[in-house]
């Protein structure tokens, strides 16, 4: 039985990981470090596969390692910036030039950061806004709230 | 929304690298080592539980000894080993496709002495269905294994470089006149997870499989852990081996060989009690 959650686990992260890398580039915008964040989300998931609880729940439990290590990543790398001696770098800025050309993304890069990661979640990933809530840890009307503002911003 | 499906097609050109796939099989392959670790443990007991059962049983097969006469005559133009005992192929056989290569050997231990009731047969039942099994098991992996290279963007050349060998086979590890030391092994050269290691001991003057307990007395998991602990200081000062602070219990189900001295050798296989570098373990163990 656990045995078989594994196997599944094991072919679930096979199959998708193609989507886990652009979701975790969507976010840390480099690709070593999207890589660093599929690999250490893949590690993570299969060390912990006991908190698993049932084959149903295997994406959205495995979209929330992988989210909270892509913030993880994004936050070391903010505590990093800040704390070098060197010349301070402005991470967002050229991030924002690199995506010059569609005007929505840009758009999107300007919302505040969990809106633009709850429409992620919803048109790119096409996740539910039920497996959204699960995923982030929200409230399902939060979530709703969230979205309906990005959307008329 | 024309916009955002615009927006969502750029999101789904993010490039994928080549590199995705082997760095999220590579997480795979760590994990299950992680987990055989584990289970190791658990399966050695189960394994050798069984073995001690056939023992049990061997009265059972004791009119049973004659093999067909077609074995006996292949048996007897096969070298002899020892006096009492000799170890021969008993079956072997090598096939190669395009994707894997296997080559299974599979010993029989035939006891030339009358008393041994029949002890061999039932050990050589339980050897041959462990290699076949072994065999039939490894087979399936590399099936799964390309499967999954495939289904993640390998190619088949790429398939074939990766040149599959899968062994089954035993080795005489040593022979005396008292005793006969047998080791039967599977491996897989792309994993080392499932790798197998299975020692036979038998004492040839009594006619049964010989334990530690025979050898070393009834303390002898006392004697054994001792002499373990003492050793894996030393070469933690030697050869920089870090062991875990916890050895396996010894028991009736511990793995060994008994050498030429007629000691006892007690075999971890890596993993077990150090870190996977420092490979399988030895300790001898002096009367």
């Amino acid at each position: 039985m656990r045995q078989d959650l594994y196997d599944k686990l094991v072919s679930y992260i096979l199959e998708d990981q193609n989507k886990f890398y652009r979701l975790a580039f969507s976010y840390v915008r480099c690709q070593e470090d999207a890589l660093d964040v599929v690999q250490s989300a893949v590690c993570k998931a299969l060390e912990h596969y006991g908190m698993l609880k049932n084959e149903e729940a295997i994406k959205t439990w495995f979209y929330r390692i992988l989210v909270n290590e892509s913030l993880m990543l994004l936050r070391q790398k903010k505590r990093m910036v800040l704390s070098g001696d060197e010349v301070m770098e402005e991470p967002a800025y050229e991030e924002k030039a690199f995506e010059a050309q569609d005007d929505f993304t840009v758009h999107l890069n300007h919302l505040e950061e969990d809106v633009q990661e709850i429409i992620r979640l919803r048109f790119f990933e096409e996740l539910s806004l039920k497996e959204i809530a699960q995923i982030r840890e929200l409230n399902l009307n939060t979530v709703k709230a969230k979205l309906s503002r990005g959307l008329r911003d | 929304m024309n916009q955002m499906e615009e927006a969502k097609r750029s999101y789904d050109a993010v490039p994928i690298p080549q590199e995705l796939s082997e760095r999220v099989l590579s997480e795979i392959k760590k994990a299950d080592l992680r987990r055989k670790g584990i289970q190791m443990l658990q399966k050695k007991r189960m394994a050798k539980r069984t073995l001690a059962s056939a023992a049990a049983a061997v009265v059972l097969f004791t009119g049973a000894l004659n093999t067909s006469t077609a074995f006996a005559e292949t048996v007897s133009t096969l070298p002899v080993i020892g006096a009492v005992a000799k170890v021969l192929t008993f079956r072997s056989w090598e096939t190669e496709t395009d994707d894997l290569k296997i080559s299974v050997e599979i010993p029989s231990v035939e006891m030339i002495a009358q008393e041994f009731k029949g002890i061999e047969k039932s050990v050589n039942e339980e050897i041959h269905g462990l290699c076949q099994k072994y065999a039939d098991e490894a087979v399936k992996r590399a099936e799964e294994y390309k499967a999954a290279f495939l289904a993640t963007g390998g190619t088949e050349e790429e398939w074939a470089a990766h040149n599959i060998q899968i062994q089954v086979g035993y080795e005489v590890k040593n022979q005396t006149e008292d005793h006969l030391s047998l080791l039967i092994t599977g491996n897989e050269n792309w994993s080392s997870a499932y790798s197998e290691m299975r020692y036979y001991n038998f004492d040839l003057k009594k006619g049964q499989l010989l334990t530690l307990e025979d050898i070393l007395g009834s303390s002898y998991a006392e004697k054994a852990e001792a002499s373990i602990r003492s050793q894996m200081e030393e070469r933690q000062k030697v050869q920089n081996i870090g062991y875990w602070e916890e050895i396996p219990v010894i028991d009736e189900n511990t793995r060994f060989y008994v050498n030429e001295q007629g000691n006892p050798v007690i075999v971890f296989e890596a993993y077990e009690v150090a870190p996977g570098s420092a490979g399988a373990q030895e300790f001898e163990i002096v009367k």
